[in-house]
């Protein structure tokens, strides 16, 4: 019993902690604790790193990249600019929509939000993003 | 007469399954088979999952073991997930399954040949012969990898010819 009390209030202050970075859309205990670790990792790789930037976010979000099979590709060539809306994938399936104001399934799930990153981010720019990118990026789609 | 009712029957019946399966039904692995789930969730979240058995496992291997660079695109799994799925589709490709359309799949690639696209195989191009290459370019349909664009059915399995819709445009 006592151990699920620690570990409840643990999970509260992450909370609290993490809404004081200011990731507006409350994520749950799961992305908090995903969030937090990259974070850390951003910290041991740059010493100037302060926190998590959305406009910076914003940026690697739109920024174009050519690509040999696709032709020049940012994020929003699949989620569109307007991430309150539903996206294409590139052969053509629906993608819902990224924003967790639209679709409140987003940014709840720490495995999947991994995954997407990585892939997406090798798709885009070609190489893996690294920790201070994604979580700039997860930034920017928490406050849409 | 009365003898050769049924036989008749069973003649008709066996003629009707032959004809269905002649006509393309590959039945899809039993619902909840180990790693289905997960390959439909994570190849189907970008595309049609197309049926595990239109391919022999050599080519399954290949596909999945070159994931970073899938036809190009980034398709990156992580490592127990990517183990997941090949166990699925190896235990169900094209050379576990007792339909026609598999076992003319099978034959209709060259021994040495692993395609990585049902659709570079013979028995595909031989099943989709009638069909003019800009068919396959209509906008809703834009590939012929787009198995569900024309056969409403695809995803369980069912690519029986009567129920093709070829979209007109």
């Amino acid at each position: 019993m006592m151990k699920a009390l620690c570990v409840f209030a643990c999970l509260c202050l992450a909370v609290v902690a993490t809404s004081k970075q200011g990731f507006a859309a409350g994520l749950n205990a799961e992305m908090t604790g995903y969030v937090q670790g990259l974070e850390s990792q951003a910290k041991s790789q740059d010493k100037g790193f302060k926190a998590f930037d959305a406009e910076r976010g914003k940026k690697i979000f739109f920024e174009t990249h050519p690509n040999a099979k696709n032709g020049p590709i940012s994020c929003s060539t699949c989620h569109t600019p307007d991430l309150k809306k539903s996206g294409k994938t590139l052969v053509g399936k629906t993608i819902d929509p990224l924003a967790p104001s639209a679709n409140r399934n987003r940014l709840t799930n720490a495995k999947e939000t991994e995954k997407w990153l990585t892939r997406n981010f090798k798709q885009v720019y070609g190489r893996e993003g690294t920790a201070k990118e994604k979580g700039d990026v997860l930034k920017f789609i928490a406050a849409q | 007469m009365r003898i050769a009712t049924p036989i008749a029957l069973a003649l008709l019946v066996t003629g009707l399954f032959a004809a269905l399966t002649e006509a393309g039904v590959t039945p899809t692995t039993k619902p909840g088979s180990a790693g289905q789930a997960a390959y439909l969730k994570e190849c189907g979240a970008c595309h049609f999952a197309f049926p595990s058995q239109l391919l022999p496992k050599r080519s399954w291997d290949k596909i999945m073991n070159s994931l970073d660079s899938h036809f190009g695109d980034s398709a990156s799994l992580d490592e127990a997930t990517k183990a997941e799925i090949l166990a699925y589709l190896d235990k169900n490709s094209a050379e576990t399954s007792s339909t026609k359309a598999s076992k003319k799949l099978l034959a209709s690639i060259g021994r040495n040949e692993v395609p990585i696209r049902i659709t570079d195989t013979n028995y595909f191009k031989r099943k989709h012969d009638e069909v003019r290459p800009d068919v396959f370019k209509r906008k809703s349909i834009s590939t012929a990898a787009n198995c569900v664009a024309c056969h409403p059915t695809a995803a369980s399995g069912d690519f029986n010819e009567h129920k093709v819709r070829i979209p007109k445009n």
